[in-house]
């Protein structure tokens, strides 16, 4: 459980902290009716009286209702501890009921409080319908007479009790249910708060376009940003610039910035060393200086942990480079074009594959500069890994951050290009600055990922060919659209589902080393780095 | 009018407020009623792009005038029911001593009063424009197309010039934006100006942008000129010429000339410096934008304007630079957020030499691959590309026009008389409300209707003062505008109308698509349709006399200038009332003020012509 907590992103745990908080109720009682349909599958013979008892009053306030389910709630628990108990080890331990992740992602959706008081209105009675419907199935087994009249009709009522439950969350996968948040801002609607400096802004929409993206970027971009706003700030009378400056100006940034798109480990980690910065400002220092000084301190920051990191780690990883070497790299990372760039400057001869997946095709981007700079180049995507592998040396890929128990976290498709080429023996060498390293730990990648929006699959379908008149721009669009059409209104379609996650862990056993600015390195050293580079 | 505080965009506006050549009937006295507080659906003109402004969060807001009108704005800005109930801080009023009714905007720009106003990136717009549209939509787009990375911005700081960073206008970002909108199609003017247009599509998006974005018509400008300086060239030429160099740029390229120029510019602050230049430039939607376009395709231009100098030391104007107290450091120069992003393609490097001898051909990755081997002189020139929206010609777009002509006024004023008012949608709301209510007793709700968000550009209310009705008569609320003070006789019958403060409507009164500006007294039985009657003019009312011959007043498509006293008994069409003039005396004057710092554009007939660059 605590590798759980660890793993999930920071402020991806903050928003839905604050979104649970007004949810809490319905996400209660959603993880109650599993619960309840559990135990009347698994545990025939539970005590009837409890659900007889349940009073079939018409309507209730929304205050009445929840002193009600609290009741219930209250209720339930003392009897199930009282099955268990009489259970014993006779029958098999009842799953623990674990909070279903769909049901807390439909809980997220809603926002309308009215909406809410319908739904959880219409869940009542759902809940009591089954309960008595239980009532009678109990009774029944009991020796009660069954009416025939009612079999049917119990028979028919849980199923579309159960469809009335999950539809909201039909389109958000199961699984990663406990990812989905707010979807990416992508407009300045609703106003963000007043503190957020306008090269915070656009940066934030930036990010949610993808225009700035990758780790290394959007660290840079938000340091930038962030000399910008503190340039721009100035302290109110009565509090000083250490105190004042994270919490209250710097953390509307950062909130901001995280609901554009949420942090990267990198910039998770340059906001606690800047916060710590900050805090460390005597107060006694003039605000000019102090600003001065933190516009240096993150000059330095940038130069010493990215920008020479990415030197020093190019050289070491250019050297890995012989002559003859067929490189793979998977989508686009700066540092693995560094090297590349560097290790042909240095006259090495030696081919590249750039393997690449849908929908950022970053490595469009890597394939197309090597290319100008002369290097031969071969693209494909991720389809055709294993046939790519077939004749390379090495797999070089960036990283995302790397997790402290030797994993990688990078863009999704890496797993399978470092699993293929694992178990070809061919070396898969990681670049990675030690400002990406994190102390948390992944065993998977469905605890903590991040969920884009699933319309990216689709391609353009939202924007709709808007175009007017030209023929040719038709031609040109009517393509693309009609490739797109059999997912184009997927939303529509009951039982269809879009995942479009970013990130995948590939296992440490896959991986032969991470060339960071302290070395290369096992990935097994991966916490001795990070403990070494956060200290000092 | 709730004004939600939007943080600080990193923009400031110049507002220009000119003369109004083409509605002279009502500008006439420019030192008491300049052009920008003729009303519009009662809110005096510029009340529309302050509030533009203050919706999308700028608040640094100049208003630049001749000095002449200069007091008189300044009075309605601090006495004006509509202009103070704007948020706070109020717009400054800018009036450059050398500022004349005949300044071209370009060179309002080389003002030392304006420039020294000017800090940062800027929007210009005209006093007379209505935008419906957001002006956040319009920042996103910027922002996320043309917003300097990782902050990179320009201007004047607090400690002297900003510098600009890496991810600004070297690297081609921090362009501008400029907006066009339909003359052709529902609710539009007879014969209004239009614009020659060309732009060439953006490239493709990394992800599809969000439903609401402007993105799929905004294209790269190539291309920008009044349709009338378009019409010389073709007449000169007998042609359109294209240089080749555009068509070996840019393979698609889409030309309108059914949309007209909204003047309104979202400008980096480079430009200052580049209008500075060149003392060429004489008006921003022809010269600069004209220039800018082609300086994106056309080789050399760029240099010719002396771009290449602005782009590298735009922020540093002034000579005296406390580079000292700057607290950029050294690393601007080393770090590119650009080349970092996984969606962008790094630059070639600068090692052509060693390009390896077996250059297999890459023509599947990079049909525009940059000829490494060729040693040019310099570096190409990367210009920031000036962008354009251009509204497309839906069914119901919102609302973008400049009201310049006195039918545009007419049309735009009734137009806005529509929107259904704060108040009445609260009605429609509330009774929604109820409904859904009575809906959630049911056992199947059905989905709730989202809440129509009103017009940015509602009034709180249809007619401000209800008491003033006398009754029994009729006032068609759903597109008329009653402001306060007004009362109306009884059996006066108003229809699609707009009646201005402390007017005053007689006894059997017959208003139809009239706008009447405050203070107008209209006399018993007068029947007015189309008509335009400026501020405190009179129309005398009478008794009807009988049979078709009978005296009364009746006048349809006039306009009335300010103060002017039309006695009973006229029966007019299409005329104009001003003082003193008979009407051939009032064709002449007009011709004769007829050309005049305002907003360019204005001026009719293609006299003015173009400058072409060669």
């Amino acid at each position: 459980a605590s590798s759980e907590r660890a793993m999930a992103p920071p402020t991806a745990r903050v928003t839905e902290n604050t979104d649970r908080q007004p949810s809490q109720a319905d996400s209660t009682e959603t993880t109650q009716q599993i619960v309840d349909t559990d135990r009347s599958s698994q545990q025939p013979n539970g005590s009837a009286k409890s659900a007889e008892s349940v009073p079939a009053e018409p309507k209730l306030s929304g205050a009445e209702l929840k002193k009600k389910k609290q009741a219930e709630k209250a209720a339930r628990r003392e009897r199930e501890k009282a099955e268990r108990a009489a259970a014993g080890g006779t029958s098999v331990a009842p799953n623990t009921p674990a909070p279903p992740q769909a049901g807390k992602g439909d809980s997220q959706k809603k926002s309308k409080p009215n909406q809410q008081d319908q739904k959880s209105n219409q869940q009542d009675k759902d809940q009591k319908s089954n309960q008595q419907d239980k009532a009678q199935h109990f009774r029944r087994g009991s020796g009660t007479t069954p009416t025939s009249q009612k079999l049917p009709v119990r028979s028919s009522q849980p199923s579309t009790q159960a469809m009335t439950r999950k539809k909201p969350s039909s389109k958000e996968v199961g699984l990663f249910g406990h990812l989905y948040g707010h979807p990416r801002r992508q407009t300045l609607h609703p106003t963000p708060p007043k503190e957020v400096h306008p090269s915070v802004l656009s940066l934030g929409l930036q990010m949610s376009t993808y225009t700035v993206c990758g780790s290394n970027a959007r660290c840079v971009a938000m340091l930038l940003a962030f000399k910008a706003a503190i340039n721009a700030y100035t302290t109110p009378p009565q509090t000083s610039l250490a105190r004042h400056l994270t919490s209250h100006y710097l953390s509307p940034q950062i909130t901001y910035l995280n609901s554009c798109r949420p942090l990267s480990i990198s910039m998770g980690n340059a906001i606690r060393w800047l916060k710590d910065l900050i805090i460390k400002i005597d107060p006694a220092v003039p605000e000019q200086d102090a600003k001065l000084d933190i516009a240096d301190s993150i000059d330095a920051f940038i130069r010493e942990r990215i920008t020479a990191a990415d030197t020093l780690i190019a050289s070491a990883a250019a050297d890995k480079i012989q002559n003859g070497d067929v490189i793979v790299t998977y989508a686009k990372s700066s540092i693995v074009q560094k090297t590349l760039l560097q290790a042909h400057t240095q006259g090495k001869r030696f081919r590249v594959v750039v393997v690449d997946s849908k929908p950022l095709f970053e490595g469009r981007n890597l394939a197309r500069a090597l290319s100008n700079a002369g290097i031969t180049v071969q693209y494909a995507l991720v389809t055709a890994t294993s046939h790519v592998l077939g004749e390379s040396t090495k797999v070089l890929i960036g990283a995302h951050a790397m997790m402290s128990n030797g994993r990688l976290y990078s863009r999704v498709g890496t797993a399978v290009v470092a699993m293929q080429a694992a178990e070809r023996d061919i070396p898969v060498i990681v670049c990675c600055e030690s400002v990406k390293f994190t102390d948390r730990v992944a065993l998977d990648s469905i605890v903590g990922n991040e969920i884009a929006d699933p319309d990216e699959l689709v391609g353009e379908a939202r924007g709709e060919a808007r175009s007017e008149g030209g023929t040719d721009v038709e031609e040109v669009q009517g393509n693309a659209v009609n490739n797109q059409g059999a997912l184009k209104d997927w939303r529509k379609r009951e039982n269809l589902q879009l995942l479009n996650i970013m990130y995948d862990v590939t296992p440490a056993e896959y991986i032969k080393m991470v060339v960071t600015e302290y070395g290369s390195l096992p990935p097994s050293s991966v916490p001795v780095v990070h403990r070494i580079s956060t200290t000092v | 009018m709730p004004h939600a505080t939007m943080p600080s965009v990193g923009f400031q506006a110049i507002i220009l407020c000119g003369p109004g050549e083409s509605m002279s009937t009502f500008t006439s006295n420019r030192k008491d009623f300049p052009k920008a507080l003729i009303p519009i659906a009662n809110r005096p003109m510029v009340w529309y792009p302050l509030d533009w402004c203050y919706r999308m969060g700028v608040t640094n807001i100049h208003l630049v005038t001749p000095p002449e009108s200069a007091s008189a704005i300044e009075a309605a800005l601090s006495q004006n029911p509509y202009l103070t109930s704007l948020p706070s801080p109020k717009p400054d009023v800018l009036a450059p001593k050398d500022l004349t009714q005949t300044t071209g905007t370009g060179e309002i720009f080389r003002l030392p009063e304006v420039q020294r106003e000017i800090t940062g990136d800027f929007i210009v717009l005209p006093c007379d424009i209505i935008c419906e549209l957001e002006g956040t939509s319009f920042l996103e787009s910027w922002m996320v197309q043309e917003a300097g990375l990782g902050g990179a911005t320009g201007g004047i700081g607090d400690n002297g010039p900003i510098k600009s960073g890496s991810g600004g206008e070297k690297k081609g970002r921090r362009g501008g934006l400029a907006i066009w909108y339909p003359t052709k199609g529902e609710n539009s003017i007879k014969d209004e100006e239009t614009d020659f247009v060309a732009t060439t599509p953006l490239s493709a998006p990394i992800v599809a942008p969000p439903a609401s974005s402007l993105r799929p018509d905004i294209g790269n400008l190539v291309y920008s000129m009044p349709t009338d300086t378009l019409n010389d060239v073709v007449e000169e030429h007998g042609g359109f010429p294209i240089r080749h160099s555009l068509l070996r740029k840019h393979g698609r390229i889409k030309m309108e000339t059914n949309y007209r120029n909204a003047h309104i510019f979202f400008f980096p602050y480079w430009i200052l410096e580049m209008i500075k230049r060149n003392e060429v430039i004489e008006n921003i939607s022809e010269d600069v934008l004209g220039w800018w376009a082609k300086a994106g395709w056309q080789t050399g231009l760029g240099d010719k304007l002396g771009l290449r100098e602005v782009l590298s030391s735009s922020s540093t104007p002034n000579e005296d630079m406390h580079e000292s107290t700057d607290l950029d450091g050294m690393l601007d120069d080393e770090v590119d957020v650009a080349s970092l992003s996984s969606t962008w393609t790094s630059p070639s490097t600068k090692h052509p030499s060693h390009q390896t001898p077996l250059d297999t051909s890459n023509s599947l990755i990079s049909p525009t691959a940059p000829s490494t081997s060729s040693v040019a002189p310099f570096q190409p020139l990367t210009i920031p590309p000036i962008l354009a929206y251009i509204q497309p010609s839906t069914t119901k777009p919102p609302l973008i026009r400049r009201v310049d002509t006195a039918p545009a006024l007419l049309t735009t004023s009734l137009l806005l008389a529509k929107l259904p008012s704060l108040e009445e949608l609260q009605t429609t709301q509330q009774q929604q409300q109820q409904q859904q209510q009575q809906q959630q007793q049911s056992p199947n709700p059905p989905p709730s209707t989202p809440a129509s968000r009103p017009s940015p550009l509602a009034h709180p209310a249809k007619i401000a003062w209800p008491e003033g009705i006398e009754k029994p008569s009729r006032v068609e609320t759903d597109s008329t505008l009653l402001d306060a003070a007004v009362t109306v006789g009884a059996r006066a019958n108003i229809r699609e109308s707009v009646v201005g403060a402390n007017c005053q409507v007689g006894v059997g009164v017959r208003l139809q698509r009239c706008v009447l500006m405050e203070g107008v007294v209209v006399g018993e039985n007068v029947q007015l349709a189309g008509c335009i009657l400026g501020r405190r003019c009179r129309v005398e009312g009478g008794a009807v006399g009988k049979g078709d011959g009978g005296e009364r007043t009746r006048l349809t498509d006039c306009e009335v200038q300010e103060g002017f006293v039309v006695p009973w008994g006229t029966e007019a069409k299409g005329e104009e009332f001003a003082k003193g003039l008979s009407e051939g005396e009032e064709e002449d004057e007009e011709g004769d003020t007829r050309m005049g710092w305002q907003v360019e554009g204005e001026v009719e007939g293609g006299d003015e012509g173009g400058i072409e660059l060669g």
